[in-house]
């Protein structure tokens, strides 16, 4: 008996439906049909009028779950995929989270967003979006990596009073199993050191947390290097101060991220380090993300489109060597 | 026009309180609009003024129509008039616009952009269509919550956002979960300076109704007494289960877009039309001539509504403009893991 | 039959790729073991690719001219099961069973973060397998001197300098000190005798350091002394040999100010004034009093002040203003006996003329045909050689000696 991530965000979704008469699911194929991954699946019958499915109209579904917030609603909307969510952008980056600043009211609405690649998703169901939604103040974006934090996360994102982008990593749906839902208690906003180092520091989140383990793994056997591998958890807020406790011991510094190149949550954890953590360095900071290319359909160019171990170590040995 | 007649066949029919109401909103709205634009003039005010000269009639005939404390009512960039009749307190717009740091917005916010969202009055955003939407997932809440019994929400939008796919994606929303929604189109004949026939190619924007499934309303924007009729009927239909409605007024824009344009795009013969007519002078006529108020009531009004306004003036040019030491800078209410 | 890969070989630390020279060899074409086939070149050298078994070339994947990474597979050998039994080597056959085991079995997949590729023609890329710890360097990146922001940072901490760990063995990347390797040197210096600085010797420690940042070179030559000295004991009262120096020092300067010049950027800033330092020795240090306008002084004038200066100096009464604004400094290491010297100019100026001690000598004179006695010094100018040359140098020594000939004009 195990639990997978996509179970997690399921039970998540469950336990909140149970337990705060407030929360409400809307989305497209939710309802009966049980989502396109079946994170919703069983959820219709069991809260009868609180799994609604919606029009495909990603920008009423957020205007939508944005005025029901403002009611004292606690929407959960679903977007098929995240790549969806660029027609929600006006409602969520306008409307959600300009609301608490503008009027004082806070809109405790959760988005969430299956993102990454899978192989032979293509362009158009396979975008990463944090970075976008990081960018603009008023909303938090989260993004865990694990089958705890999937769960745990969600259940902490709806119960904040502040709009919660949720980004959920499709490709670890059904690959990441856990035997059960422990949890530490880390809160969104704070990062995990999940495998200890001191040769250097790979910064990850969401999927890339996995690349960045194995990849460390890989290092250990050829050279004995022991590497840092953080996971943020959250990408905002950002817990710079993990960041740099563990650059402190380390010296060097890896961002790593399955996002487009062009800025971004690794060019903002760089310009962070370099800003306050000038002193620990011992090499230049690298990045590491997906090339500046559409995410490609077919599984070969896709797998040579993201960061994968062989990359991560490439860079890595760079970083080491400096 | 079958709807003109029905209006004139049950003027009578209106309730003197109600028509009362949206009068004297009307009334109060352009006197401070007047005095926002001399406002604006002497450089009083923070950014731009825009006004709903020429849309009082239908803006305050929905206002007056709906309920506050239990409707909702999301007013648009010209709805002074209905935020008026809605119950808006003058000092929330006097201390927007002039920047008081005690207005609801705190100078975060100015102008147009106000609301109350807690007291049924969302804040709207510069992107047309948007608040469709965001009023249906309001009442999707009370429904949610089992209050939805008796409620309505409203919105207005001009001409130009019908073309949004907001506008498109909030009305279908709520036609299919069949929500006490009344949308208020006032086609005023020009989106800033581009003319209907730049914007949409139907014959009348209140075809539009039918291809949503929701229901239609047509009406002579210029005239009080028939926006008193059809959109007091429109949010009755709302009110009693009847869906979503639609209202389509047909009208003239008798300002700028906002007071730093002089509508110079606007054809004179434009102007001279049944379109051109203003409801506010036509309206007077129309309040005596029907018996809802005298001369003498009116000349009161004016008086009475003119020294509010001044007074909400004073007052908000006398308090704090907003201290940047003071803002506390902050775009979400929890801070998790404590900031950025 | 069994094929067996031609990889372009690891052939050397730090080389990641190489660069086809020559084929030597066709399909088809039977080849030895350990025969040379391909003849490669890196950065480094020009090397050969040899075979592992005896077989026969099946396929040539790589080209003349064409660069490779280290691993890519270059050709393809035929190779029979009796030979690869003899000589133990990884066929084709054998790594795509080894990749088909691995992707069956479930642990594995599990294991697996991508997906279970069903194309066989994908392959990994061979690792790059580190030979040494501390990896390849990049040339041209660093060297062992690089200090990284947090080794500065450190050493900021400790008050420490470039110069201060000279003595530290790295074990960084490239050979680089580590803060951990400064730690352990520093632990380990901690059980030897030691004393604190005094504020004069990090002054001068400071001093040098910094002028040490510019390339210094020294020239010398012997000048005699005979007429100075003779001159001097009719003088009252008796003006030092230093200051003779410093007197023909100035005289020559004005002549070619732009030797005194300071280069900034694109830019030789000349001297607006003949001022010219003087090494003196103070306890535990030195200080280097300024006299100025030395070109238009006499050497009467100058003999007062400039023994009332190191009277000041020596009771450590100097003034900021009194240590101001040379062009030049002379310094006389003859007072130590010393014959010779490579002087340091201080880091705002450009030269520094140095003078040893006067030696009796016997030179020939071919005028009385006989060994007569002189007495020599051997005078030595040290410069920053972005603003002056050799030959430049050369000629200003060379001139200051000529002027020392005729001590009256001085």
């Amino acid at each position: 008996m195990s639990v997978t991530y996509i179970d997690a965000i399921r039970d998540a979704q469950e336990t909140l439906l149970r337990e705060d008469p407030r929360v409400f699911l809307y989305g497209q194929d939710i309802s009966k049909f049980g989502g396109a991954f079946k994170a919703t699946k069983g959820l219709a019958e069991a809260f009868p009028g609180r799994v609604l499915d919606s029009p495909i109209s990603e920008d009423a579904m957020i205007g939508m779950a944005v005025g029901a917030a403002i009611e004292g609603m606690r929407p959960i909307v679903e977007m098929q995929f995240a790549d969806f969510s660029s027609i929600a952008f006006n409602q969520i980056v306008n409307q959600a989270a300009t609301h608490y600043y503008r009027t004082g009211v806070p809109v405790p609405l959760t988005v969430r967003l299956p993102s990454g690649g899978t192989p032979g998703s293509g362009p158009f169901h396979s975008q990463s979006m944090e970075a976008i939604y990081a960018h603009y103040p008023g909303l938090v974006v989260v993004t865990p990596a694990t089958v705890a934090d999937a769960y745990h996360m969600l259940i902490e994102s709806v119960r904040l009073d502040d709009p919660v982008i949720y980004c959920e990593h499709k490709f670890l749906y059904r690959w990441l199993k856990a035997p059960r839902i422990n949890g530490d208690g880390l809160p969104i906003g704070k990062a995990r050191i999940t495998r200890p180092g001191k040769h250097a520091t790979v910064v990850a989140y969401s999927a890339m947390v996995h690349e960045a383990v194995r990849a460390a793994e890989r290092l250990k056997d050829e050279g004995g290097w022991e590497i840092e591998v953080v996971d943020l958890r959250s990408v905002k807020p950002l817990d710079i101060d993990t960041v740099l406790a563990s650059i402190a011991r380390t010296g060097r510094l890896l961002a790593l991220g399955e996002a487009f190149p062009w800025g971004g949550v690794t060019a903002e954890v760089v310009a962070r380090v370099c800003a306050e953590g000038f002193h620990l360095l011992d090499a230049p900071p690298r990045r590491l993300n997906s090339r500046d290319t559409p995410v490609p359909y077919h599984p070969k160019l896709w797998a040579a489109h993201r960061p994968t171990p062989e990359s991560i170590c490439l860079a890595l040995r760079e970083l080491l060597s400096f | 026009m079958p709807e003109t007649e029905e209006a004139q066949r049950t003027r009578v029919d209106l309730d003197r309180d109600y028509v009362r109401d949206v009068f004297r909103a009307m009334l109060k709205a352009r006197l401070l609009e007047a005095k926002l634009s001399s406002l604006y003039k002497a450089g009083k005010i923070v950014g731009g003024v825009y006004l709903g000269k020429g849309q009082e009639a239908v803006s305050a005939a929905l206002g007056a129509s709906l309920i506050q404390g239990r409707d909702i009512f999301a007013a648009l960039i010209r709805d002074q008039a209905g935020r008026t009749a809605f119950g808006e307190p003058l000092l929330d717009c006097t201390r927007t616009y002039l920047g008081s740091v005690l207005g609801p917005m705190k100078g975060r916010d100015g102008n147009i952009h106000r609301g109350r969202p807690r007291e049924g009055m969302p804040a709207m955003i510069s992107h047309l269509g948007a608040e469709v939407s965001v009023v249906g997932g309001m009442l999707m809440a009370r429904r949610l919550k089992g209050e939805l019994g008796g409620v309505v929400g409203a919105t207005c939008v001009g001409d130009g956002a019908t073309s949004t796919g907001a506008f498109h994606e909030g009305i279908n929303m709520a036609a299919v979960e069949r929500l006490p929604l009344v949308v208020i189109v006032s086609n005023n004949q020009f989106a800033y300076s581009t003319p209907n026939d730049r914007q949409f190619a139907c014959v009348d924007l209140l075809d539009r109704a039918k291809g949503y499934g929701v229901g239609g309303h047509s009406v002579d924007g210029t005239d009080l007494l028939a926006c008193a009729d059809v959109i007091g009927r429109a949010v009755r239909l709302a009110r009693e289960g009847g869906g979503p409605q639609m209202v389509v007024a047909r009208l003239l824009r008798l300002s700028g877009h906002g007071e730093h344009d002089d509508g110079s795009y606007v054809p004179g013969t434009m102007r001279d039309s049944h379109l051109g007519r203003d409801c506010l002078e036509n309206g007077i006529v129309h309040m005596i001539e029907q018996g809802f108020a005298t001369v003498d009531e009116i000349e009161r009004w004016k008086n009475r509504f003119t020294e509010e306004v001044q007074a909400a003036v004073a007052q908000a040019q006398q308090e704090p403009t907003p201290d940047p030491w003071d803002e506390d800078w902050r775009a979400c209410s929890s801070e998790p893991g404590g900031g950025i | 039959m069994p094929t067996v890969p031609i990889l372009m070989p690891q052939l050397g630390e730090s080389i990641a790729e190489a660069t086809v020279v020559r084929i030597g060899i066709s399909v088809g074409a039977l080849v030895q073991t350990d025969q040379e086939i391909i003849e490669v070149e890196t950065s480094k050298a020009t090397m050969g690719v040899t075979t592992l078994c005896c077989g026969t070339v099946k396929e040539i994947l790589a080209k003349e001219g064409e660069t490779y990474s280290v691993g890519t597979l270059l050709g393809l050998l035929e190779v029979s099961e009796e030979e690869i039994a003899r000589t133990g080597v990884d066929t084709m056959e054998a790594a795509a069973d080894r990749r088909t085991a691995a992707a069956s079995s479930p642990e594995e997949q599990e294991k697996n973060l991508h997906f279970a590729l069903d194309d066989d023609s994908y392959e990994e890329a061979p690792a790059v397998v580190p030979s040494v710890k501390g990896l390849p360097v990049p040339a041209g990146t660093m060297g062992a001197h690089y200090i990284s922001p947090r080794m500065r940072a450190r050493m900021n901490e400790m008050g420490l300098r470039e110069a201060d760990i000279s003595a530290v063995a790295g074990t960084g990347a490239g050979g680089r000190v580590t803060v951990e390797d400064l730690e352990k040197f520093l632990d380990y210096i901690n059980s030897w005798p030691s004393s604190n600085a005094s504020p004069m010797r990090l002054a001068v420690a400071d001093a040098m350091r910094r002028s040490w940042t510019r390339p210094l070179a020294t020239v010398g030559r012997p000048i005699r002394l005979d007429r100075v000295l003779e001159h001097r004991r009719n003088q009252d009262p008796k003006p030092g040999l230093t200051l003779y120096v410093l007197r023909a020092f100035a005289l020559a300067l004005v002549e070619d100010p732009a030797t005194a010049g300071f280069l900034i950027g694109q830019k030789v800033v000349h001297p607006r004034a003949f001022d010219i330092g003087v090494a003196v020795q103070v306890e535990d240090g030195v200080v280097v009093p300024v006299l100025r306008k030395v070109d238009q002084k006499s050497l009467h004038a100058l003999t007062n002040e400039y023994a009332e200066m190191v009277e000041r100096g020596r009771r450590r009464r100097l003034s900021e203003d009194d240590l101001r604004g040379g062009i030049a400094t002379v310094t006389n290491f003859g007072t130590f006996g010393l014959t010779s010297g490579t002087p340091i100019p201080l880091p705002n100026e450009t030269l520094i003329l140095g003078l040893g001690a006067g030696v009796k000598k016997p030179v020939w004179s071919d005028q009385v045909e006989a060994f007569l006695p002189v007495t020599e010094a051997e005078l030595v100018m040290t410069f920053d050689h972005r603003v002056v040359d050799g030959g430049g140098a050369g000629m200003l020594l060379t001139r200051v000696a000529e002027l020392l000939q005729e001590p009256s004009k001085l």
